[in-house]
């Protein structure tokens, strides 16, 4: 062996050498530098001369980044992704092709893992994917990927995007925050889903858990909503919209779309109509507004919503705290508003309620608000499993009158119940009362179980 | 083994060794050179050429540049960056020159040094039309004074 | 050319290497070389003795120094920025996978090497006089190892690094009465956060490498000391000695003793007045066995620096380090492992914070240390130590089972589950 030695010295730092230069070259032959000269061909077969043709292909090879500090996030996928605002790729192959319908959205403002998920740090494929084990948002599949719109427009309409209102809606009227806490607000019988959109699960199981919840689920007490492929689908658009995105001031200020509906909720929200009209209808106080676009200027109308006095000195207008897509969204709505807006807007509000019908309305939106429905029914009907609870399921609440007293049910409220146990020595029951006192103030409990009162059915009734 | 053949082997061995440690630094340096930068890019878009006058130059706060429009020859950028020491220059309609408020520098409209202690002229940057019609500034590529882009 | 050859001259002033003299003065003029002996006996390198553990765990040392601080030039110790920079280090900079692998490769070989090198340096009973200090300077350069890993195992910041280092603090903070205020004081705050980020750094890039440094230092001098690397010497054949001469001083509290005497070897002053030789001499025969350090001893230590180096290449070319998900304090991985060489103790954990992540590891260091002092059989030979053998062999073993146990057969909750079973991952 000692013989041997120099050989094996030799052998050996020759091997070193070997696995250096097996490093060096590694590192210089990463797979985007293979996708950019694909491109720069591509780019030169469109150049009209050999001299800009040569200029186009000896561009040094180099990765593109786009730094979105208002997104705390570094995208590099335009290091291959190459012809994403360039029109003359429109019929280019992936992934040179042309990202087409972007409007505002474009990619040296808002990156592109915003939207289509991804690991916007990465430069190899399957990596910069998020195809890999330890990255949580994953590419969305196409026919998903409008769900990301719900990531930053998280109020009012997006339009072209109908399924995430009618996820929302749906999550709402379900009565899902009774066992799901969303932005901290709901109960914790089931999991927190206020990031559910990084969460690694795909669209494809969010799907099937609406339809089945217990098939993809074992063990989940989530019962069965039957809902309708559709409504399946939409609850998954808003699933997959849950981000905790914290966007920079410019992105918070934009991310409200100047819809005309949205315009519409502001005016019914701000209750112009207590001073304005629209054809005639409503109150006089203040111009009437048909057509106020055809004769004044945007930024005129603009202004005048930003600072009243300013237009008219004296004028009793009040100065609204609007953001910018907020006055755009206004002045969308009354580009196109009608009498019968008017009408409709003032008989939505002609309904004067008396003291205990507004403490009723009020509870009414309590117990959808805080997910009673999701427990107990949106009808009140209760009947969801509860395995070992005495009475095997989730009580109605249409014939409370007849065992408790307003304050007895009050109080259950107010701390909270866990249900008697059917057997003594069987596992405790999944579903329970929570207590709301920590939530509700006593005002909203009272006017809960003004609701609650005001649903009771009969005692005879129930023969 | 004899002696020749340790030399022989353990010569070779060691001039592996040295050829190694060669390579080794020339990958050391070129580890050290970054390949991203997490600063403002130095290539950059800076929007349609349909808004920018023509006459007085625009100013570009956050890339440093001044952008050029004329009637008959076109787009051009230079750098406002004074070349003494690094100072801000301001653009004058008044005499159409760039004067420096650190030293007094006075750049022509050219951008060649009419007095002050500024040594070289400002830099003038290649101004090119992507393919959405957008206006690009390089600042990598320096171009002379009497470059322009007809749009 | 004169002036060339006075320029050399002025640099290198020994003779040359083809002389005995230069071959000497090589080792003996070389600031960085003359922590060797001039001339080593043969055995003082014999593979099959040492297997150069020793040397493999300093080489390793000097990767981890060097990738580790090309690393810092991309690295910054922030939450906010830390994930970042190793997935730049990753995706963006040039050889960035290569050096970042050659270090958490590194890093595991040496806590590995390590443990290797004290197992050996035990079973040729090297710890025994006058060695004793050295195996407890050892034992210190262990613990440096492990703390030295340990803080760089929070510096990726992703889920893997924040639990293990809140479990590792956590074991930690179960030591009686100091356990709370320690674990608070490494982590600069009640969890881990950017305090606990910066301080490992500190710990991991300056406070912790000077201390290894500076313990090296005293280790490799000792072990010229105290005679060299060790060697098999209870195989060497024994020569009858010519002469036997008697030192001691008569007053002395030691007895007078006899050895036999080196013709070549000169007795100092202190060996005469303590009455101990100071270095081992076996007789004056074997002093002409010894040969020149270059280029026996340096030719093989290059080669064991070579194999080192190329091993932890190849391990980079051909493995990826890992990195997971980025650290989240809201939602812990279940289970929540420290890292592998800790989870020998969290398993101890599992069964009893106080016994087993205190006691236990306590106990062990302890022991570890007073094994030079403890062990009174003054024979090196296998054949006279077998219950020495057989106690450490057991608590390797036992360490071993332990951390095989912690990382393949605990499964969500710490509950026994063989790796051969697929467990369905809860709903979070």
């Amino acid at each position: 062996m000692g013989r041997r030695l120099p050989q094996i010295f030799f052998l050996l730092s020759l091997l070193a050498l070997g696995l250096l230069l097996a490093a060096l070259w590694q590192a210089s032959t990463p797979g985007w530098k293979d996708y950019q000269h694909a491109f720069f061909q591509l780019e030169a077969q469109g150049e009209p001369n050999a001299v800009t043709k040569a200029a186009v292909l000896a561009t040094p090879p180099e990765i593109h980044q786009i730094m979105l500090p208002g997104l705390q996030r570094v995208d590099r996928c335009t290091t291959c992704h190459l012809g994403v605002d360039d029109p003359t790729m429109k019929n280019a192959p992936e992934p040179f092709r042309y990202h087409q319908g972007l409007g505002p959205h474009v990619a040296s403002k808002f990156g592109c893992t915003i939207c289509h998920g991804g690991q916007g740090l990465a430069t190899t494929v399957k990596d910069a994917h998020g195809d890999v084990q330890f990255w949580e948002t994953p590419l969305l599949a196409r026919e998903y990927i409008r769900a990301s719109c719900g990531r930053c427009h998280k109020e009012g309409d997006v339009p072209g995007v109908p399924e995430l209102t009618e996820g929302r809606q749906l999550f709402e009227a379900n009565g899902c925050h009774g066992c799901h806490k969303l932005n901290g607000v709901g109960g914790s019988i089931g999991p927190d889903l206020s990031e559910e959109g990084a969460s690694h699960r795909s669209p494809e199981w969010l799907l099937h858990h609406f339809l089945a919840p217990s098939q993809v689920s074992p063990g989940s007490v989530m019962p069965n909503y039957h809902f309708t492929p559709q409504q399946a689908r939409s609850l998954t658009y808003y699933m997959l919209s849950l981000t905790n995105q914290d966007m920079g001031t410019y992105y918070s200020s934009l991310r409200l779309i100047p819809s005309a509906a949205f315009g519409r909720e502001l005016f019914v929200e701000k209750n112009c109509i207590a001073c304005h009209s629209i054809g005639g209808v409503g109150a006089k106080a203040g111009p009437d507004l048909l057509g106020v676009t055809k004769r004044h200027s945007l930024e005129w109308l603009d202004e005048q919503l930003v600072n009243p006095d300013q237009v008219y000195p004296g004028s009793s207008m009040p100065q609204y705290d609007l953001e910018t897509n907020q006055r755009k969204a206004l002045v969308a709505f009354m580009e196109a508003a009608t009498t019968l807006d008017a009408q409709a807007i003032l008989e939505h509000r002609e309904h004067l309620l008396t003291p205990e019908d507004a403490a009723i309305e009020a509870g009414k939106r309590d117990f959808a608000r805080f997910g009673c429905a999701g427990c107990h029914g949106t009808e009140l009907q209760g009947g969801l499993p509860n395995p070992n609870a005495q009475g095997g399921q989730v009580p109605s609440l249409l014939h409370l009158a007849d065992d408790y007293t307003k304050e007895e049910v009050l109080a259950v409220v107010r701390d909270g119940r866990t249900p008697p146990l059917d057997n003594a020595k069987g596992q405790a029951p999944p579903l329970y009362m929570p207590a709301w006192k920590q939530v509700l103030s006593d005002e909203d409990i009272h006017q809960l179980v003004e609701f609650l009162w005001s649903r009771q059915k009969k005692a005879k009734d129930s023969w | 083994m004899n002696r020749r053949s340790f030399i022989g082997w353990g010569g070779a061995g060691v001039g592996a060794l040295v050829a190694g440690v060669g390579v080794s630094l020339a990958a050391v340096v070129r580890y050290l050179v970054p390949d991203v930068f997490y600063e403002p890019p130095q290539s950059f878009k800076i929007g349609d050429p349909a808004d920018f006058p023509f006459g007085q130059p625009t100013f570009l706060a956050d890339e440093k540049i001044y952008v050029f429009r004329d009637r008959e020859k076109g787009f051009a950028a230079a750098s406002a960056v004074c070349t003494h020491l690094g100072c801000t220059v301001k653009h004058f309609d008044s005499d159409n020159r760039f004067h420096c408020p650190c030293h007094g520098s006075v750049f022509a409209a050219d951008g060649s040094v009419v007095h002050g202690p500024a040594p070289r002229p400002l830099q003038w940057f290649e101004v090119t039309l992507t393919r959405d019609g957008q206006l690009r500034v390089d600042k990598d590529k320096a171009v002379p004074s009497s470059y322009r882009l007809m749009v | 050319m004169k002036l060339l050859n006075e320029i050399w001259r002025s640099i290198v002033r020994r003779d040359p290497l083809s002389t005995d003299k230069g071959k000497s003065e090589l080792v003996f003029l070389n600031v960085w070389l003359h922590i060797h002996p001039a001339k080593v006996k043969k055995e003082h390198m014999k593979f099959r003795h040492t297997y150069y553990l020793g040397f493999i765990t300093f080489f390793l040392f000097l990767i981890l120094v060097t990738t580790g601080i090309a690393l810092m030039c991309y690295y910054r110790p922030y939450p906010s920025q830390a994930y970042q920079d190793m997935k730049d280090l990753q995706f963006v900079v040039f050889l960035g996978p290569f050096l970042r692998g050659m270090h958490r490769w590194a890093a595991h070989g040496m806590v590995i090497c390590v443990f290797l090198h004290m197992c050996r340096v035990f079973y040729t009973a090297s710890y025994k006089k006058p060695r004793q200090f050295n195996w407890v300077v050892g034992v210190v350069l262990l613990l440096l190892t492990l703390g030295l890993s340990f803080t760089g195992y929070l510096l990726p910041w992703d889920q893997l690094a924040y639990w293990a280092i809140t479990v590792g603090t956590n074991i930690g903070s179960y030591a009686p009465m100091v356990g709370g205020q320690l674990r608070e004081l490494l982590l600069g705050g009640h969890s881990v956060g950017e305090g606990a980020l910066i301080r490992f750094y500190v710990l991991h890039v300056a406070v912790l490498p000077a201390a290894m440094i500076l313990l090296t230092i005293v280790h490799f001098w000792r072990v010229r000391k105290d005679g060299g690397l060790s060697r098999p010497i209870w195989t060497l054949k024994r020569k009858p000695a010519e002469q036997l001469v008697t030192i001691g001083a008569p007053a002395a509290v030691e007895p007078l003793r006899t050895v036999p005497a080196s013709s070549s070897k000169t007795y100092g002053l202190m060996e005469v007045v303590t009455g101990e030789p100071i270095f081992e001499t076996i007789s004056p025969e074997e002093e002409d066995d010894a040969v020149f350090a270059y280029p026996f001893a340096f030719f093989r230590e290059g080669l064991a620096l070579m194999v080192t180096v190329t091993t932890v290449m190849a391990v980079s070319l051909l493995f990826r380090a890992p990195l997971e998900e980025m650290a989240n304090p809201a939602r812990t991985p279940n289970p929540a492992k420290a890292p592998w060489y800790f989870l020998g103790l969290q398993e101890l954990v599992s069964h009893s914070a106080l016994l087993g992540g205190v006691v236990a590891p306590t106990v062990m260091v302890l022991a570890l240390l007073a094994i030079p002092y403890i062990d009174r059989n003054l024979s090196r030979r296998p054949g006279d130590r077998k219950w020495a053998i057989w106690l450490f062999t057991g608590f390797a073993i036992v360490n071993l089972v332990l951390i095989i146990i912690g990382t393949f057969f605990r499964g969500p909750g710490w509950a026994f589950v063989p790796p051969w079973v697929h467990v369905v991952p809860g709903a979070e």
